[in-house]
């Protein structure tokens, strides 16, 4: 019964690097997304955070930390 | 002064490492995010670094054994390391340095991935935007440019001692 299905990586947004899950991004409303990208960020509560502040994050999100 | 040190000492962010089962952490990190909404956990963020396997980072006002308490409730999180870490020794993940930086024209590489796989070659250009160097091969008869990714090469030689 082994399913042989390989797992796709998310989409992310080259502007702002945010994962997403359509054809375009919620935020830039942009369609120039990769699938090309590494490091994986959630930013659950953006004002306290300081990782969020040292990349210039201010949304709540799933985001890439490098983006090609 | 006291009134003054202990909010501040409740507002002190702590960095935990939480070991995660191997290829799991980007969803351990989404996991984690899915935890902290059904409890009264506090965690203001997740990373899961490339260079970091099995690993992932959180950052939190709570102490450990509430950290503790959260992995429990998380599918794939193994266990949370007792020592923590500082912002200053985990934010150059946050900034990944480009996958070309230690190389130069005129190093010699070996390719680690693709149709040329196993051979050596020399740097004859670097694009550092683009993160593709171009090469030439070393066995080859007449001299070809090649272009490849950055990640794709082993730095054999880098020709410091020429």
């Amino acid at each position: 019964m082994a399913v042989s299905t390989k797992k796709q990586l998310p989409k992310v947004c080259r502007e702002c690097h945010r994962v997403v899950d359509g054809e375009t991004c919620v935020i830039c409303s942009t369609s120039n997304l990769s699938t090309d990208w590494s490091g994986y960020l959630v930013v659950i509560d953006p004002i306290n955070s300081e990782v969020a502040k040292k990349v210039n994050i201010n949304l709540p999100g799933r985001y890439a930390l490098k983006v090609r | 002064m006291t009134e003054s040190e202990g909010a501040e000492e409740e507002t002190t962010l702590h960095y935990f490492a939480i070991k995660t089962t191997s290829k799991q952490e980007r969803t351990v990190a989404d996991n984690i995010k899915k935890a902290v909404d059904q409890t009264d956990i506090k965690v203001y963020s997740v990373m899961a670094p490339k260079e970091l396997q099995g690993y992932v980072l959180v950052e939190t006002p709570e102490k450990l054994n509430r950290m503790e308490q959260l992995i429990e409730r998380v599918p794939h999180a193994r266990a949370i390391l007792r020592g923590e870490t500082a912002l200053a020794e985990v934010a150059h993940f946050l900034v990944p340095k480009p996958v070309v930086s230690g190389i130069v024209e005129g190093t010699i590489i070996e390719l680690i991935a693709g149709p040329f796989k196993g051979e050596k070659a020399i740097v004859k250009r670097v694009d550092s935007g683009k993160e593709e160097i171009t090469v030439e091969l070393y066995e080859s008869m007449v001299p070809i440019p090649i272009t490849v990714r950055g990640d794709n090469v082993r730095v054999i030689d880098r020709g410091e001692d020429r």
